[in-house]
């Protein structure tokens, strides 16, 4: 599962609040599809959890389901208190999970 | 000439009539719901716990009127509400009122977030209402809606 965190704006200050995007690279089947050559269900893939921590006191998790898009994305806020690490572990249905990290640096 | 073509052509239609009711029933057993499938009433009674949902203005929710491809619906949520520790949003959820599974995301936020704000991208397989419910710290449900018109279903 390959992800990408971007911080929207890219310079802030402490004390702001920045739009933080997580997007994973997954198929997120629903279950219902059907393999076009042989006629078999595609079986239920999909993201189910998604936790944000910060400086691993956690700040957002999320329960979500195969109704998102393929490649999901999501997006929240986040009041920047300081340097820190933003640490996303995403995990789906089948038992795959993935941590990603990034550095937030306010300037100013 | 015209009664071998006759035959043929009800022969071939005499075999059609006998392979049907097996494409039939096939289609049928692999229509089973989804096990993740609930309906709408079910998802927010989960949700809610039976209390009350108040229509609210200070959810808003952003999402297009008329959605070409099913497949990618964006929608973003936003909760007016201080974020402090005693008054904050405890969670976003996310329905799509008649999708097979209404359940999008639930969202569970903090006030760290600073604001209560979620944004993200849905399957909707039909027309239909797609709905945000807001839980706040004090118990109370908030709720928003918008009626999104589907061009192309965005399952299957």
């Amino acid at each position: 599962m390959k992800t990408l965190i971007k911080i929207k704006p890219k310079t802030y200050a402490a004390g702001d609040i920045v739009k933080i995007d997580f997007m994973a690279m997954h198929p997120m089947e629903t279950g219902m599809r059907k393999n076009k050559d042989t006629g078999a269900l595609i079986p239920a893939e999909y993201i189910d959890e998604v936790k944000f921590l910060f400086n691993d006191t956690l700040v957002t998790k999320m329960v979500i389901w195969e109704s998102l898009s393929v490649n999901p994305l999501m997006s929240i806020s986040f009041k920047v208190p300081g340097a820190g690490t933003l640490k996303v572990i995403a995990k789906d249905n089948k038992g795959q999970s993935v941590e990603s990290t990034t550095q937030i640096t306010p300037k100013g | 000439m015209e009664r071998r073509s006759f035959l043929k052509g009800f022969g071939a239609a005499a075999a059609c009539a006998i392979a049907l009711p097996h494409v039939a029933s096939a289609a049928e057993e692999k229509k089973s719901a989804s096990p993740m499938a609930m309906n709408f009433e079910t998802a927010v009674a989960a949700i809610t716990g039976g209390k009350a949902l108040t229509p609210s203005a200070k959810v808003k929710m952003e999402a297009p009127e008329i959605a070409e491809n099913g497949a990618v619906v964006p929608v973003k949520v936003t909760v007016e509400s201080p974020m402090s520790d005693k008054d904050y949003v405890k969670a976003i959820h996310i329905l799509a009122s008649k999708n097979g599974n209404v359940r999008c995301a639930n969202i569970y936020l903090t006030p760290a977030n600073g604001e209560a704000f979620f944004g993200t991208r849905i399957k909707l397989g039909g027309t239909q209402d797609v709905v945000a419910i807001a839980e706040m710290s004090d118990g109370t449900f908030l709720t928003a809606k918008q009626n999104v018109k589907v061009t192309i279903g965005g399952c299957g």
